[in-house]
């Protein structure tokens, strides 16, 4: 088969699978008002009241200390474990214990660590599972 | 072509391809409009294009990238720096190896479905491919690490953002293309090495400026 003809199939497969995996997107959308600590739900306000508040003024962030809210929330060895933060759109991170030690949960659910490149930074966070 | 004319277009059409993703990419999320798939789609494959095109050449594209990347760095604003600097860098090598079966002279691109599909198959590969390859390697630079699991989870998000992309592609590829007959060895050098010289300049000094002004470093 030559270039006239496997370049057009390769674009309508490519066009085919952006179209599918935005349906998949669409159907598997999360929409929840509170976040899942380990297996436990929490509303933002709950976990304002439960953990110690943490800023980065350098970064203009302010929220709870995320490994305070992990120690306030989870019964095993906290220190233990990595951290798995999952976003509203499916977007996870895996972070150590250190890194939560410098990471906080913004009151519109964002968490951000000041001592890891942005894309670690997680939006509408939905989960944070011990791994 | 004369090797120093080459590096010259090199340096210019990677300059203005940094210059977009730096200013004129964080104008977009200004106005709340998700940059990355009109970067790629419009700015990275139009202006890879362009270059191939212009100067017939294969490597080209890879170098653009380089230097696109590596003006990134100087970027004050927007999202993850090392990650946007290497997403570009993956881009540019990418377009290269989709292209580099192609003949130079893109005899092969004589119909619209021809054009349209590669501009398809080379904005939505170029975006894809950028995500990954910066997911991969973001991490590695930080004590976190990659985890390929983080990866799987977010295909689907990549693969439908990219759509977008290809759409975009599909119309700036057969875009381009109207310029083929445009012949870059025939401007004199009196004229391309002072052009080429300026427009750099203005694209790095526009940055870092910015970088001073904003960031007071």
């Amino acid at each position: 088969m030559g270039k006239e003809k496997i370049i057009p199939i390769i674009a309508i497969a490519i066009l085919l699978i952006g179209t599918f995996s935005s349906i998949y997107v669409y159907a598997t959308q999360v929409n929840t008002d509170t976040i899942s600590i380990n297996g436990e739900s929490y509303t933002v306000d709950d976990i304002f009241s439960i953990a110690e508040p943490r800023s980065f003024e350098s970064l203009n962030f302010s929220g709870v200390a995320l490994d305070d809210l992990i120690l306030k929330t989870y019964n095993d060895c906290a220190s233990c474990h990595e951290y798995t933060i999952t976003g509203e759109d499916g977007y996870q991170k895996t972070v150590t214990w250190n890194d939560m030690k410098n990471g906080l949960l913004t009151k519109d659910g964002r968490a951000v660590f000041s001592d890891l490149p942005k894309a670690f930074r997680i939006r509408d966070v939905v989960k944070i599972e011990a791994v | 072509m004369d090797k120093l004319r080459l590096f010259a277009g090199i340096i210019l059409f990677g300059s203005i391809w940094g210059f977009a993703e730096c200013i004129i990419g964080q104008g977009f999320d200004n106005l709340g409009i998700h940059s990355g798939t009109i970067m790629t789609g419009f700015f990275a494959v139009g202006l890879m294009m362009m270059s191939r095109v212009f100067y017939k050449q294969r490597g080209m594209q890879l170098g653009m990238g380089l230097v696109a990347g590596t003006l990134r760095f100087f970027n004050p604003f927007g999202g993850c720096v090392i990650c946007s600097a290497i997403a570009i860098a993956a881009e540019g090598a990418i377009f290269e190896l989709i292209w580099y079966k192609l003949s130079l002279d893109l005899k092969e691109l004589k119909t619209n479905p021809m054009k349209l599909s590669m501009g398809v198959i080379s904005a939505y590969c170029c975006f894809v491919g950028g995500y990954i390859v910066t997911q991969i390697l973001t991490p590695l630079t930080s004590a976190a690490g990659f985890y390929f699991q983080n990866l799987v989870v977010f295909m689907p998000q990549i693969l439908s953002r990219g759509l977008l992309a290809a759409l975009i592609g599909g119309v700036t590829v057969p875009a381009v293309l109207v310029l083929r007959n445009i012949d870059i060895t025939s401007i004199k050098d009196k004229i391309y090495y002072p052009v080429t010289a300026v427009v750099t300049l203005l694209c790095w000094t526009t940055v870092i400026a910015t970088r001073i002004l904003v960031m007071g470093i």
